[in-house]
């Protein structure tokens, strides 16, 4: 009896592709229904091998997704929703600022609290110039830097969610507990007692001028847990330096510089107690980390065990991101060519961790 | 199934239709098992089969031994053999076992795949009874220095003459009621209690009180820095603050060890000192332990979870109407306590998010290291597992438990 000689190239785990299989084993073959060539080229072996299959029935066709399909879809209705409820917010925290400055109690009756850094640094006027300056220097980067970026839409969505977001918590925070004036020389504006039509007046004084002291819109008082220059700063800088390439250290570092600078001329100012910025930069970056975890981590949206569903605001996330399945790559386009002329390779280096999950 | 060696035609040849190798069919018509075992490649070679066989009968052959693999070892499995073998010695017809390879004398090398016993507990989720020693005695350092944090900023609370109230929505709409902090403390008591209670039947302890632990004193941590930078007058005058110590550190120290003593609880008597209002350690305690409650005991308990959610949201309207916190401090303190709760057992759970990158935003926190310390040998979500603290293994009650499917995962 012969003995079967088991080496045969076919039980080699080892093999790549099914045509290697079964082109070992269909090498020789006598009379099959396949064309007799001199030499089988790789495509008769194919074919050979697509009528075996169906023949041995021995493999199972997967269909894999299209994987060129859109993953990162623009949407920008979406995005207008977004915005609508940013401005809305806007108007809302206006309103509730005019609401709280009637109940401000009086330098007089209520002096400053007691707050450590106010103790260690006095005064300085014309910090909160600074402060505001440095505000306004990062809303035009970001938005310039906002035009050149390819997924506007997706970035613009993020971020009127977010700034809509952060407002509505401080309208709550400033209404349901109205803090004194931090400082003396704090001159607000009188009170109007069931005036509306003054109040309206001053909301649209206050929104046309962006609730900046510079503009001379903010008169009014009590609007101090938390601090809305803080957030501004904060959020603009994260955004800054989160949609833009990794290797631009120098920018991100100025970026940096100036909302760190902007944030401390607050407290020198004594505009805003201590704890109105603390609050205001935890809220701020918590928020914007635990968004941005939820959008890129794809992982977690299938997981059961994901609690960071667990917020208020998680159908609203997930009717934002719900069709954005991937982290927004870094790239950037021309803003007024049309068609887009995008950069090839505009963000080049990445460290290997990054490149292993952007396409 | 029967081995292969006792098939007979029709059971030889309803296999060879179910392989998709009818074209043997005939051929083979009258071959049994033995007969099949039998074949050989040059049988192959010559009519008949030569004739219907697409490839010198190598698929054939490779089933066949395929089959004789299985039943190998199915043997041996009946007679205990757990592993692989070695290799057959060469040449040797000698049966090893019944119905073994050593049929047709043939030789095939077998390669043993060690497989290693898994013992999904000790490495999965390690005690590792160090690491928790390590957050109890952070929690304990975070208490400490709240207490003595609270001390001194006793000393800067603005007289009540001084510093009236500040104006807030909840005080205007609700009145005070004088012994709704009592209701308060006492719900909070309870929930602590059944939350040891809980954490005591628990199989793995270490790993959840460590967590605990943790965000406990990461939170009075945080209280401390906000309790410290500014200072808010008191919220009601029905407050008694004791007098100022200016400069006495001795009596200082007395009131922080007295303070401790007492649990920071104004049931007790400990808690005389005012200025602590922004943010509410009351509140964070409560929602802490219904938080853990929840998230420790089975689902199916819904009873149980509605009973320490109402204690929790009561004792917080409590610490409200009865005027001993700002609304501000509760909504801040709740709003902390959930995010970081929710925060860190996302990471413990998702083993993405343990490492430093890029697309980990959570690795940005400041706390990430620290996180990484303790759960960084914790592999998957921690299960509910429940085990009575003592070695009561033959106690009545440790096997009465039942668990729905996703609880013994």
């Amino acid at each position: 009896m012969a003995l079967v000689d088991p080496t045969a190239s076919h039980l080699d785990p080892g093999m790549d592709g099914e045509s290697g299989v079964l082109a070992s084993v269909f090498g020789a073959l006598p009379n099959a229904n396949c064309p007799k060539h001199g030499q089988n080229t790789p495509e008769d072996t194919k074919r050979c091998l697509r009528k075996v299959i169906g023949h041995h029935r021995d493999y199972v066709k997967i269909s894999l997704p299209d994987a060129k399909g859109n993953r990162l879809p623009t949407e920008w209705w979406k995005t207008a929703i977004a915005f609508f409820y940013a401005i809305f917010n806007l108007v809302l925290t206006t309103v509730v600022i005019t609401v709280v400055h009637e109940r401000v109690p009086e330098k007089e009756n209520s002096p400053p609290l007691p707050d450590k850094f106010f103790d260690y640094i006095d005064r300085v006027k014309w910090a909160f110039t600074v402060t505001e300056i440095n505000g306004m220097l990062l809303v035009g980067i970001w938005v310039i830097q906002w035009l050149f970026l390819r997924y506007k839409s997706i970035a613009g969505r993020r971020f009127f969610f977010l700034i809509g977001t952060l407002y509505l918590y401080r309208c709550v925070t400033m209404y349901i507990t109205t803090l004194p004036v931090p400082g003396n020389h704090f001159t607000c504006a009188p009170k109007l007692y069931g005036d509306s039509h003054a109040k309206m007046q001053r909301v649209l004084t206050l929104i046309s001028g962006g609730g900046l002291s510079i503009t001379g819109s903010h008169l009014m008082c009590g609007d101090f847990l938390y601090s809305g220059h803080t957030v501004m700063l904060t959020l603009t800088y994260l955004f800054i330096k989160e949609y833009s390439p990794r290797t631009f250290w120098w920018y991100h570092l100025m970026c940096w510089l100036l909302a760190a600078v902007g944030v401390v001329c607050i407290l020198v100012a004594h505009e805003h107690y201590s704890v109105d910025v603390v609050v205001a930069y935890f809220i701020t970056s918590r928020l914007f980390w635990w968004y941005h975890t939820m959008a890129n981590v794809q992982a977690l949206r299938c997981s059961p065990n994901n609690y960071l569903t667990n917020t208020w605001w998680n159908p609203v996330f997930n009717f934002f991101e719900r069709n954005v399945q991937t982290q927004v790559p870094c790239s950037f386009c021309w803003p007024i060519t049309w068609p887009p002329a995008c950069l090839k390779n505009s963000c080049k280096k990445y460290s290997a961790v990054q490149s292993l999950r952007e396409e | 199934m029967k081995k292969v060696g006792q098939w007979s035609a029709e059971e030889v040849s309803h296999w060879l239709s179910e392989e998709g190798m009818q074209e043997y069919g005939d051929s083979l018509q009258q071959a049994d098992g033995p007969a099949l075992l039998r074949l050989t490649p040059d049988d192959f070679l010559t009519p008949p089969l030569s004739l219907v066989s697409s490839d010198t009968g190598r698929q054939l052959l490779e089933r066949l031994e395929t089959l004789r693999i299985e039943h190998h070892i199915e043997e041996h499995q009946k007679n205990g053999h757990a592993n692989g073998h070695g290799r057959l010695p060469n040449g040797t017809a000698k049966p090893l076992r019944k119905g073994s390879l050593g049929l047709n004398g043939f030789r095939k090398e077998m390669v043993q795949i060690p497989i290693p016993m898994l013992e999904a507990e000790r490495s999965g989720f390690p005690q590792e009874w160090g690491k928790t020693g390590v957050a109890f005695l952070y929690a304990v350092c975070c208490f400490v220095t709240t207490t003595v944090v609270i001390s001194v900023v006793h000393e800067r609370v603005p007289a009540k003459e001084h510093n009236p109230p500040l104006p807030d929505k909840f005080f205007d709409i609700f009145d005070r009621v004088e012994w709704a902090f009592s209701i308060c403390e006492i719900n909070g008591m309870l929930l602590v209690s059944l939350w040891l209670l809980q954490w005591t039947l628990l199989k793995y302890r270490s790993i959840i009180i460590r967590r605990f632990f943790f965000i406990v004193g990461t939170l009075y941590l945080y209280r401390c820095v906000t309790m410290y930078i500014t200072t808010l007058p008191v919220p009601g005058m029905h407050f008694q603050c004791s007098p100022k110590l200016f400069g006495n550190w001795e009596v200082q120290m007395r009131r922080i060890i007295k303070l401790i003593a007492g649990g920071g609880l104004s049931i007790t008597g400990s808690h005389t000192m005012c200025g602590d209002y922004l943010y509410s350690g009351h509140t964070v305690i409560l929602t802490l332990s219904y938080l853990f409650i929840k998230e420790y005991s089975p689902k199916r308990f819904w009873w149980y979870h509605w009973f320490c959610w109402t204690l929790s949201a009561v004792g917080i309207f409590c610490i409200l109407l009865a005027h001993d916190h700002y609304t501000v401090d509760v909504v801040v303190a709740y709003f902390i306590t959930t995010r970081l709760f929710w925060w860190y057992h996302t990471m413990a759970n998702q083993q993405a998010l343990k490492e430093t990158s890029q697309s980990n935003p959570f690795s940005r926190v400041w706390w990430f290291r620290l996180f990484q310390y303790f759960e960084g040998n914790v592999k998957g979500i921690v299960p509910r597992n429940y085990q009575l603290p003592c070695s009561w293994r033959s106690s009545p009650w440790s096997h009465g438990v039942k668990y729905s499917k996703v609880d013994t995962q």
